[in-house]
């Protein structure tokens, strides 16, 4: 009796064993199919030219070669032979810092008008259920649908093609995340804390400043982060309302992969700066990507 | 959404007239006002002027290369709104999206609940592969375009794989013919999109209260009916939520077909998107895209309305 229950035992260890090994194998499997197009990127943005349809295609780049990124900054540089073919492109500098301008900019004044209607909305009630339920609309709809008369009025405003166009296109667009988000941290803030507070003769704004912010830091930070992606990668507003002075990193990777046709390495390498940014941000606000996604209508 | 009646935090009372400027400044009412104002502002300037903006010009026959400004150019009313319903290719583009999201989004939700359903047990590494799932998302779409064009040509990988692992005599050109570049822009958001459904399933699933489960396995209940009966009933709110927002996002798309196809061969791929973005700003037909937008914007709207309807009992 006791023998056949430890053997029975023994090899139900077996199984989960095996049901371990298959779980591990099946996840790396699927992260496999998942790693792949972006390794490929990575690894062509290393490559020569004559190797980015060589075929049979590898993975690891023969001959391995920095040059690609070097010509994005430089394009008339000689260096690996790409000069030739990108020479007519312009240099990325200029995308680069517009983004790094714009977004952080537009990240910041989005979380901060966000945060105080969020703080509005959560402890007064400000607009009912109407006014954040009304901001979601920004993104309800394909953004075209607002480019078209934003168009018009830009041109009045003389906002064409300005970072100052983009960077209040951008606030107004990702508001609707802040506000959510925000809510969802600020709900969390028990009122009897502020309540204690006032009690002791604070004002209101002290309150707000010096007791619920502190307490919802975290919470602001994973906003920003995730606004600050959202503001990074938007393409559509850019395409549309900037032609030179204002263009964005997006809209870089469009000119290169749409105008210049072949030329491969240059534009992985392209996309892979462009991406940098914000996978970092990504990855520090993991756990908080659903509730962005979802306006904290679902949260973890 | 729980409403409780809140206490003011700022008591009334009254005091000498310039410390009752201060005590304006510093109360409640002035507060209030002063929070959600650059909000409403921003709304007013980039939500509801625009929107009228594009009601005007959409009633209007105007384009910028008349030479006169659009407040000038003569009233059409509904010509414009004919011209759309007319339009086989603005029909064609909608379909078009609405297979797109229809496709997609089925897919996104079906591997990502068998996904969020296989890392319900524990393993390990899990939570490094969990994040390895995750990054498509954070990806920017014009990247998971470029990466997903340069897979799909056609001296690239995947030909390479299915000639040397599945037996293809020759490699296929993806973007020559219409079904098979518009499934490599599905592939693309499927891959980039279908990490959300699983983060939002996943989540769902670990917060299920696990009594019911127990109860419904002691009675003998197999694990079919266990999932079907009790587990997607007390999931519905979390897929609803899921799938509406997952639906509106994938109605938007164009950063993809704008890399990866420009909407080609000729028109074959173009989603709505793209086709008013071409009206508008390639083609130059201002007031005509802008009827366009509020259709979209009105049919968005009911849509959104009704779906969300099962969700109002919940929330």
């Amino acid at each position: 009796m006791n023998e056949e229950r430890s053997r029975e035992g023994r090899s139900r260890g077996f199984l989960a064993l095996i049901g371990q090994a298959s779980r591990w194998l099946g996840a790396l499997a699927i992260c496999l199919v998942i790693l792949l197009p972006v390794v490929w990127v990575l690894s062509i943005s290393f490559k020569p030219p004559q190797e980015w349809l060589a075929y049979p295609p590898t993975i690891i780049p023969v001959e391995a070669t920095g040059s690609n990124y070097i010509v994005l900054f430089q394009p008339g540089n000689p260096v690996g032979g790409v000069a030739t073919m990108v020479s007519s492109a312009e240099p990325v500098t200029k995308a680069l810092i517009n983004s790094l301008f714009i977004a952080p900019i537009a990240t910041a004044a989005s979380v901060t008008i966000g945060f105080l209607a969020a703080y509005a909305v959560s402890r007064y009630r400000v607009g009912g259920t109407f006014m954040p339920f009304f901001t979601l609309t920004t993104r309800m709809f394909p953004p075209v649908a607002f480019a078209v008369p934003l168009l018009v009025y830009y041109r009045l405003l003389g906002l064409i093609d300005t970072r100052l166009g983009l960077i209040l296109m951008y606030t107004g667009f990702t508001v609707a995340f802040s506000l959510w988000m925000m809510k969802g941290f600020i709900d969390g803030v028990p009122r009897h804390i502020e309540e204690a507070a006032v009690l002791d003769g604070a004002s209101p704004w002290r309150v707000l400043f010096t007791i619920t912010l502190p307490l919802v830091r975290g919470g602001l930070a994973a906003t920003a982060l995730f606004v600050f992606i959202l503001n990074w990668t938007e393409f559509l507003f850019a395409l549309v309302f900037t032609s030179r002075e204002a263009i964005t990193i997006p809209v870089q990777v469009s000119h290169y992969v749409g105008a210049v046709g072949r030329f491969y390495g240059p534009q992985a390498a392209l996309g892979v700066v462009a991406s940098l940014p914000v996978v970092v941000a990504g990855y520090l606000i993991q756990r908080h990507l659903v509730t962005g996604f979802t306006f904290g209508l679902v949260r973890e | 959404m729980a409403s409780k009646v809140e206490r003011p935090l700022v008591g009334g009372g009254r005091k000498p007239a310039p410390a009752r400027l201060l005590r304006v400044l510093k109360g409640e009412a002035f507060f209030r006002g002063v929070l959600a104002m650059p909000m409403q502002l921003l709304l007013w300037f980039l939500l509801i002027i625009p929107t009228l903006i594009v009601l005007y010009l959409s009633l209007v026959a105007w384009e910028p290369r008349m030479g006169t400004d659009w407040w000038q150019a003569p009233f059409s009313w509904f010509r414009n709104y004919g011209h759309v319903i007319s339009d086989v290719r603005f029909w064609q583009a909608i379909v078009r999206t609405i297979c797109v999201v229809a496709v997609a989004v089925m897919l996104e939700f079906t591997i990502g609940l068998g996904l969020a359903l296989f890392f319900q047990r524990d393993f390990l590494g899990k939570r490094l592969f969990t994040s390895v799932i995750l990054y498509p998302m954070m990806l920017p779409w014009v990247v998971v375009g470029l990466a997903f064009y340069l897979l799909f040509l056609e001296k690239g990988p995947v030909n390479y794989i299915l000639i040397h692992f599945l037996g293809f005599k020759a490699g296929v050109a993806w973007y020559h013919y219409p079904v098979l570049a518009l499934s490599t822009i599905i592939l693309a958001d499927v891959w980039q999109w279908t990490p959300f459904m699983f983060l939002i399933l996943y989540s769902g699933l670990g917060a299920l209260p696990r009594d019911p489960v127990e109860a419904a396995m002691t009675l003998g209940a197999s694990r079919w009916q266990i999932f079907r009966y009790i587990t997607m009933p007390m999931l519905k709110q979390v897929v609803i939520i899921a799938l509406i927002i997952r639906s509106l996002e994938a109605f938007k798309i164009f950063d993809l077909v704008f890399i990866m196809t420009g909407g080609g061969p000729g028109t074959a791929t173009e989603s709505i998107s793209l086709y008013i973005y071409r009206l508008g700003f390639v083609y130059g037909q201002l007031s005509y895209a802008a009827a366009m937008a509020v259709l979209i914007l009105i049919s968005i709207s009911i849509i959104t309305r009704l779906a969300v309807r099962p969700l109002e009992y919940e929330v």
